[in-house]
């Protein structure tokens, strides 16, 4: 007997050799065929879905579907890419992350060019033309896009109904914070709102890029180059500001990619959301109590008769070079994203949907879904599918994202510090904070030397 | 020998008061584990409208028509988290047995053994306990790459048997408990030196072994970095890894993954609690001297 022994040790010893015995007698997952990479249970559930359709009628060459969380996924891909690591002959991306596939020189990028193949097949003119733009650089495609996520209004009908208000007459934000004002109020006396208008707030950066998107502004030009202290970025920051500082504050931080959006809403504590199709999945989902409750109008334009959408996320799914059978993959993702059963998935798990012109004929989309109060939701997106800005890729995206968030926030305490309730007030302040921006992501862009054309 | 009751009112006001701020900081402790066990066994409708169980008209004011165990029958089912929970068994108890044997010879090396280069690795070994681990991922990964253990448990097992951190804390409880008389003694006697570690030294230090075997095995059930980066393939992850899966890019099943969180605490604690009269011993062995 051992004399070092305790119960601990016994025990611990008793649990490896169980364990060690079940994982050796495991069944082997075989390795063959192609891999496909997603990041997101129900995209690997309808990308499965449509591998066990394909693999029958390819025994040699069988599609097997893995999901990695998020960063795991970058970080595998971009070693693979870059040192030769094992990678996924297909590999879903998302939209935060594209910025760092193209990070390197246009020759280094591990996806291959599908341009060519979209021509050839003739799919350009059956995909939802913006929808294509997060995932070309310098008018070459690299990937099929899986959506479209164009943006609207959610809105709690019932507390703005109750208030006699009629949505009709709101056409521009202007209009959406004047006619609903009344709903902005202290419910229990305590000082402090109850109820705030939007879920947008100086820190909120996916608010800030679908509002300056919708704009006609954003963070980058067709050239790739940035233009965060546009004009119109200027006008738009201005006007953002106002709303989320001052005394004239009305909006308040919910980011809809998070539960905080979900719980807000349920408590009545924020009337509207910037709500991308997913969303609408997403809530339903999370707050079944809140059927009947909720209805989408278009986003308000700017200006009168501007765009009334904007668009929130992507995914793309695209063939690494490292994949030996690239016939065979774009094959397959042809079938998994063009097929009308993927699009009927996509809108049955999160009201998404899709980006492929000859699926918007599904009834689907048409049928008026009772937790919207009877809105046909899926037609209501797909009818601004079309006018969802374009978005152009860049290495820095994240920087740019950054240096605007750190902008925005500082002219935000411009404006609680001055107590200004004017756009036209705070222009200045916002021009000055967006020049710095601009030039501090210039100066981050010129230490790029493939990026700034000085590579060897 | 234990201690009699105070007499004293004053010290008996004063226990009462330190009684009354210990059980106010073990509920403050206690309370997002509470949330959770609440969080895991209600209905998706009911998590985001309340704050701990529903309230309704049933007996105690709750409403016990929106507690279900759905979301554990739905992790077992719909989800591989069996097979997690098997891996996560296998890696933790596999790593903290071989960590311990490891760390023990080693340190017992560094302590007690004269050899030319020991003060320079004691001293590397030091310098890496100081180390961001996060540090070592990059390079790691490239020499697993290498030696072609990436997607294997032998790659996730090898690195995690020999941490300086052990190694550094088994040649100080060498050094502290280890009395080189005896090992002389035994050398005279005729005695090898593996029976020498195994039948004297390893006694001697049997507190830190339990001890330091319930560090190393918390240590890897709780470890979701390597397992992520080094296993590739879905069906060898272990729980940290599949509980972090279960989130969603559009919506998460908040439920689902607070009961996945209780299915991956659960184990650990209650080794814990059967343990922690030796961890504690362990911990504390030396701490007075007599």
């Amino acid at each position: 007997m051992l004399r070092f022994q305790s119960f601990g040790l016994v025990l611990v010893t008793v649990l490896a050799a169980v364990s060690t015995t079940l994982v050796l007698l495991q069944p082997v997952e075989p390795q063959d065929g192609l891999q496909y990479w997603t990041f997101d249970r129900s995209h690997a559930q309808v990308a499965s879905a449509a591998a066990a359709n394909w693999n029958p009628r390819h025994p040699d060459l069988p599609v097997r579907v893995t999901t990695l969380t998020g960063p795991t996924l970058l970080t595998r891909m971009l070693s693979g890419f870059y040192s030769d690591t094992p990678v996924g002959d297909m590999i879903e991306v998302e939209r935060g992350q594209i910025g760092q596939v193209f990070a390197g020189p246009v020759q280094d990028i591990g996806f291959v060019d599908l341009t060519d193949r979209i021509d050839r097949d003739g799919l350009r003119a059956a995909i939802n033309a913006p929808s294509l733009s997060p995932w070309s650089l310098h008018g070459r495609n690299y990937g099929l896009p899986h959506d479209v996520h164009p943006t609207m209004l959610l809105y709690r009908s019932d507390l703005v109904e109750a208030a006699g208000i009629d949505v009709r007459q709101i056409e521009t934000w202007d209009d959406y914070f004047r006619v609903m004002r009344p709903l902005f109020r202290d419910h229990d006396g305590d000082g402090r709102p109850d109820t705030y208008l939007l879920n947008t707030s100086p820190t909120n950066m996916g608010a800030h890029e679908v509002m300056l998107l919708q704009a006609g502004g954003g963070m980058f030009d067709a050239a790739g180059q940035p233009v965060l202290n546009s004009e119109i970025n200027v006008r738009t920051v201005a006007r953002m500001v106002v709303w989320m500082a001052g005394p004239n504050r009305m909006t308040a931080d919910a980011p809809v990619s998070g539960p905080s959006a979900i719980k807000l809403a349920g408590e009545g504590y924020m009337l509207a959301f910037l709500a991308p199709d997913w969303f609408a999945g997403a809530i339903k989902k999370e707050l079944p109590n809140l059927a009947g409750k909720l209805k989408f109008m278009p986003l308000p334009a700017w200006e009168r008769g501007g765009r009334r959408t904007s668009v929130l996320g992507g995914t793309m799914v695209g063939i690494t070079k490292a994949c030996r059978q690239p016939d065979e993959a774009w094959a397959f993702i042809k079938h998994l994203y063009f097929a009308p059963e993927t699009a009927r998935r996509l809108y049955a798990t999160f009201c998404i949907v899709s980006p492929i012109k000859s699926n918007w004929s599904l009834a689907c989309y048409d049928e008026p879904d009772p937790y919207f109060s009877g809105q046909p939701v899926g037609r209501l997106f797909l009818n601004l599918a079309g006018d969802v800005p374009e978005r152009i890729p860049s290495p820095f995206y994240a920087s740019a994202t950054t240096v605007l968030s750190a902008a925005i926030v500082g002219s935000c305490r411009h404006v609680d510090r001055h107590g200004i309730t004017d756009p036209a007030a705070v222009e200045p302040e916002v021009r000055r904070r967006l020049d710095a921006a601009q030039a501090e992501l210039l100066g981050i862009m010129q230490r790029n030397v493939f990026v700034a054309g000085r590579a060897p | 020998m234990s201690a009699r009751p105070s007499a004293n009112p004053l010290d008996r006001l004063g226990r009462l008061l330190l009684y009354a701020i210990l059980g106010s900081l073990a509920i403050l402790t206690l309370l997002p584990f509470i949330w959770m066990a609440c969080a895991a066994v209600k209905t998706e409708a009911a998590f985001f409208t309340s704050q701990f169980l529903p309230r309704g008209d049933g007996w105690l004011g709750i409403a016990w028509e929106d507690l279900t165990l759905r979301q554990f029958r739905r992790l077992f089912t719909e989800f591989p988290i069996g097979r997690a929970l098997l891996h996560s068994v296998f890696f933790a108890s596999v790593c903290s047995l071989g960590a311990t044997l490891f760390c023990a010879a080693g340190g017992y090396a560094l302590a007690k053994f004269r050899f030319r280069g020991r003060g320079l690795i004691t001293t590397a070994i030091l310098g890496t306990v100081v180390l961001p681990s996060s540090l070592l991922l990059g390079p790691g990964f490239e020499m697993l790459y290498h030696l072609g253990l990436v997607d294997t448990y032998a790659g996730v097992i090898l690195p995690a048997i020999t941490p300086a951190f052990g190694l550094y804390l088994f040649r100080q409880a060498m050094l502290n408990s280890v009395p080189s008389d005896i090992l002389e003694s035994a050398r005279i006697d005729g005695a090898g030196e593996l029976r020498i570690f195994f039948q004297i030294v390893l006694p001697i230090v049997r507190p830190m072994i339990s001890a330091y075997l319930i560090i190393a095995f918390i240590g890897t059930w709780n470890n979701f970095i390597t397992p992520q980066i080094i296993l590739q393939s879905p069906e060898r992850h272990p729980l940290a890894v599949a509980i972090f899966n279960l989130r969603g890019l559009y919506g998460s099943e908040y439920s689902l993954i607070m009961a996945g969180t209780l299915v991956a605490i659960a184990p650990v604690m209650v080794l814990f609690l059967l343990l922690q009269k030796e961890f504690i011993s362990g911990l504390t062995s030396g701490a007075v001297k007599g």
